[in-house]
């Protein structure tokens, strides 16, 4: 066990119930190298999850307050939380169902908000945790086990509609950029404001055993490698590729949700106290 | 001689002491929706998280309005999923929270209702009841959300605090009970209201100090110690948890530990449903609010809540005057529903703004004898005082309710 699980996390909540190979739990110590780089501790974080394989697999993992709202609406409570308790740091922590899907119209309006969170997306493609189905991130074409002729639609980018929607923080990361990963979250934990990470990572019971055709986690991990470069093993080039990095980077560079209420508050205070000076 | 004059009033709820003791204030001419929320800024209400929808979209008005002033927040949500979830959020943060819908924005609540519930979270959450289904006819009073609202959310395992006001003064008084009683019993206690009560202007008489409230006002606690979710007691006056100060507590939507840990244990369902049921179960007499005149000798007792209860008690009151034996019962509590309220066994008439029958079949199962129980149901406007009056003559007469236009009196 490394030293950040001890510092970070409940050691009688990890290992999680997590499959073999799965992505979460690495991904989930990578977050806790970039908190213990910028410096956060165990009770400046609140984590938050949604419902899935995410939610369940990192759900009261953490070692502070933690909680796992209902599949979609961990961004509302958040927004709750955030305006009770501003002086925390919220680590959001949803899988695609919950980003992508079911939940995208609160994380649209907490990124037009500015609602001062991190959202990490951790994407594996599909529902999982149900035995495998598309998602609106799940690849065209790709065979699943509710599209078992390939899915039809087109895929969905959830980086695209944050930042559209005016999020000030927006990165692209996968399973296999362990450095690049760390960055963008150290980065992103930095804005007082709201950011997203969009990090995918394989699953290989499901996604890698119907739609790439193995449950070996290094093939699974390779078929990530090769998209994020546009290019295969053997030279060919790749049937898509992702484009990874910061996507848009206007950290701190316009009110979070909180501070705007909190201002709104003082106008509004002062506003009466006028109106009652007045009328004296 | 008035048979009236004789007849014994009584009304059991906390604000006929609550009216006397706080004298010093102001009167105005209000509606239902502002007493609502100044009674909720007065019980230390500082988080609305809502969708504006008709007739609530006052109180989402008055809250945007009042609550900077006092230090709190609106915030206007994307829908009422999110709405009510922003609510469980603040509250968790240490905010007393509300919000407001209708019909159409209350099935929508469904998902935020299960997870505050199961959390112990404490949140007041109004329905002003129109028409329906769905969006079914805006502007006119219904009473379809008497079932929903008590099983509010799906998967059983849990009891639910209804409240329902049938004036403006009251309501400035009832929500303030409301907000106690979801501290003292760490849930969701459900204002089921309508669109008359919500819309209504009447003289209203309001503190003016709340801070003098402070006597009657629960205030928000914080549970900073184990167990977060005591499974297996029915223990009220538990300070709820709070998320922010580092206690650890874990909030999920799934069957939990006493850490807030998530399991799937058969044992572990069972002490979390003893917990969410029996504190409520067997507290019910702590909840129990009504009104009631001549229960004692009335042939026919006239039961409902809300607006239809104002031309209901006037027609039981003429009746009365006109030699019926009629009495009245206006039930403030809906949930946990008041059985004792139904011991005597004799005549009830069930009046209540929908045609399929909620309130009545509940009455059928307390009553003693439910073949004497009759259903007076109508829709999109209240009953008048002449239609009451004819079927409580009727009942006291041949045993039934005569045949009256858009009233609807059969039940299976």
């Amino acid at each position: 066990m490394n030293n950040l699980v001890e510092k970070y996390l409940r050691l009688n909540q990890v290992p999680t119930k997590a499959c073999h190979g799965c992505g979460i739990g690495m991904i989930e110590n990578w977050l806790l190298q970039a908190i213990d780089e910028v410096g956060f501790k165990r009770q400046d974080v609140i984590f938050g999850t949604g419902i899935g394989c995410v939610g369940r697999q990192t759900f009261a993992t953490w070692g502070g307050d933690n909680f796992g709202a209902t599949h979609g609406r961990a961004l509302a409570v958040a927004t709750g939380l955030k305006l009770a308790q501003p002086d925390k740091k919220y680590l959001i922590v949803v899988g695609d169902g919950d980003a992508a899907a079911i939940g995208t119209s609160h994380l649209i309006h907490a990124a037009r908000r500015n609602l001062g969170v991190t959202v990490i997306c951790e994407d594996n493609m599909g529902y999982e945790s149900t035995g495998g189905q598309f998602s609106p991130t799940t690849p065209a074409d790709y065979v699943t086990n509710s599209s078992p002729y390939g899915m039809v639609e087109p895929s969905f980018d959830p980086c695209e509609v944050v930042k559209a929607a005016g999020a000030t923080f927006v990165a692209e990361t996968t399973a296999v950029q362990w450095n690049q990963t760390i960055k963008i979250v150290k980065k992103a934990l930095q804005n007082d404001g709201f950011s997203f990470v969009h990090v995918r990572f394989p699953c290989n019971e499901n996604f890698g055993a119907y739609a790439l055709g193995t449950r070996d986690t290094m093939k699974n991990l390779e078929w990530i490698w090769e998209h994020t470069k546009g290019k295969k093993a053997n030279g060919e080039e790749s049937d898509f590729k992702w484009e990874t990095g910061i996507k848009h980077d206007a950290s701190n560079s316009r009110p979070e949700f909180s501070r705007l209420l909190r201002d709104l508050i003082g106008r509004a205070q002062r506003k009466d106290e006028g109106r009652a000076e007045a009328a004296r | 001689m008035h048979a009236s004059a004789v007849l014994k009033e009584q009304l059991m709820a906390p604000w006929v002491d609550w009216a006397q003791k706080f004298s010093n204030g102001r009167r105005l001419l209000e509606t239902g929706t502002y007493a609502l929320t100044e009674g909720a800024i007065a019980a230390g209400c500082r988080f609305f998280g809502g969708y504006p929808i008709t007739p609530a979209t006052e109180i989402a008005e008055h809250m945007s309005k009042r609550l900077p002033m006092v230090g709190g927040f609106y915030v206007q949500a994307e829908d009422e999923l999110a709405g009510m979830h922003m609510c469980a959020g603040g509250s968790l943060g240490g905010l007393k929270a509300m919000t407001a819908t209708s019909g159409p924005g209350y099935t929508l609540m469904h998902d935020a209702y299960g997870w505050a519930i199961t959390n112990e979270i404490p949140l007041v959450v109004v329905d002003a009841m129109r028409v329906g289904p769905i969006s079914g006819i805006t502007g006119a009073p219904g009473q379809g959300e008497f079932y929903v609202s008590r099983y509010c959310t799906h998967g059983g395992n849990f009891e639910t605090i209804v409240l329902s006001p049938n004036s403006v003064q009251e309501m400035f008084w009832l929500v303030i009970d409301a907000f106690n009683l979801s501290e003292r019993f760490r849930t969701v206690v459900t204002i089921l209201t309508d669109q008359v009560v919500a819309d209504m202007q009447e003289d209203l008489f309001i503190p003016s100090n709340y801070e003098e409230l402070s006597e009657i006002v629960v205030p928000r606690r914080y549970n900073l110690n184990l167990p977060f979710y005591p499974g297996g007691s029915d223990a009220i006056d538990f300070p709820p948890n709070v998320v922010g100060l580092g206690t650890g507590v874990c909030v999920s939507a799934y069957t939990h530990t006493e850490e807030g840990y998530d399991i799937e244990e058969m044992e572990a369902q069972w002490e979390q449903t003893q917990r969410l049921v029996n504190k409520i179960r067997h507290h019910s007499d702590q909840i129990l609010r009504y009104e009631a005149v001549g229960l004692e000798d009335a042939e026919v007792i006239a039961v409902a809540y809300g607006a239809p209860s104002r031309t209901v008690k006037t027609g039981v009151l003429q009746a009365r005057q006109r030699g019926i034996k009629a009495g009245f019962l206006r039930l403030i509590s809906l949930w946990p529903f008041p059985n004792e309220l139904f011991d005597r066994d004799t005549h009830y008439l069930v009046c209540e703004l929908n045609y399929d029958g909620q309130l009545v079949r509940e009455v059928q199962r307390a009553a003693p004898d439910k073949s004497k129980v009759h259903f007076m149901g109508k829709s999109a406007e209240l009953h008048t005082v002449a239609e009451v009056r004819a079927a409580l003559a009727g009942v006291s007469a041949e045993r039934k309710i005569p045949e009256l236009p858009y009233i609807w009196t059969e039940v299976r």
